[in-house]
């Protein structure tokens, strides 16, 4: 139980970023640790005290941890890939048109 | 930021190191059927290693080592060859993907089908449009007022 609040508290930890920061690439950095407490999370529901890893190693059989979250979780990292790329490719043209990265700044339409 | 890369020590340890992260990415790639690891993770250490140049050496020098626009055809190309060897599957196998190798014994290197010849090309396509990315965005022209 400790363990899912400390990973709610790391996803709050990046929401306080998101709201509070004025930085481009902080607001950026923050989304990106909301994703990765949100990857922690779904690694922790597939957690189990003493089990392997889910391959097969040809090892004798003992419990292992459930798969399913991990190949979820493999595809969640790609997809935050991209959404990362995206953002900052966006932080750039912003950058580019109104050279800040202040979105207190960034308010009245140019160009 | 004038592209002419780091001092001395950091390129010369990227000299030295980025065949090691080339190697041990390839090592992944290969062995991605048999051990944790496999074509994306294999493909994120190689595009890291050409990173790991470009920041050392600069653009300039990076893109004299490297043919850019050779890693784009392989990027594209790898995209094509996932797909024909999914068709082959259903021409063969009866089934998008299916396997139409021999499965091999369990635990060696050449064995499990079709699995590590997709997970090399998994791997070459993430390696590349992982480095390619940011070599775009490292691209993109920063100065104030540039573009208004």
């Amino acid at each position: 139980m400790t363990l899912y609040l400390l990973c709610f508290a790391l996803f709050l930890v990046g929401l306080y970023g998101v709201i509070a920061k004025r930085d481009l690439i902080k607001i950026i950095l923050a989304v990106g640790i909301m994703g990765y407490s949100a990857n922690l999370f779904l690694i922790l529901f597939a957690y189990k005290n003493g089990a392997i890893f889910p391959i097969l190693t040809g090892a004798e059989s003992v419990p292992m941890v459930d798969p399913l979250p991990q190949a979820l979780v493999l595809t969640s990292i790609v997809i935050e890939l991209g959404t990362t790329a995206l953002l900052v490719a966006l932080a750039v043209r912003l950058f580019q048109k109104y050279g800040t990265f202040d979105i207190s700044k960034i308010r009245r339409l140019r160009g | 930021m004038t592209n002419s890369g780091m001092t001395v020590i950091v390129k010369t340890v990227t000299r030295i190191t980025v065949w090691m992260i080339l190697l041990y990415g390839f090592y992944i790639i290969l062995h991605g059927h048999l051990t944790p690891g496999g074509g994306f993770g294999g493909g994120v250490i190689i595009a890291l290693a050409f990173l790991n140049v470009l920041l050392a050496y600069g653009r300039q020098r990076t893109q004299e080592w490297l043919n850019i626009h050779l890693l784009e055809h392989i990027e594209s190309l790898s995209a094509l060859l996932f797909v024909l060897v999914g068709i082959l599957g259903m021409v063969i196998g009866g089934a998008f993907l299916a396997n139409f190798l021999s499965q091999g014994e369990l635990f060696h290197i050449i064995s499990a089908g079709t699995i590590p010849i997709l997970n090399i090309i998994i791997g070459f396509k993430v390696a590349m449009s992982l480095f390619l990315v940011v070599w775009m965005l490292a691209g993109a022209k920063m100065s104030k007022g540039d573009t208004v």
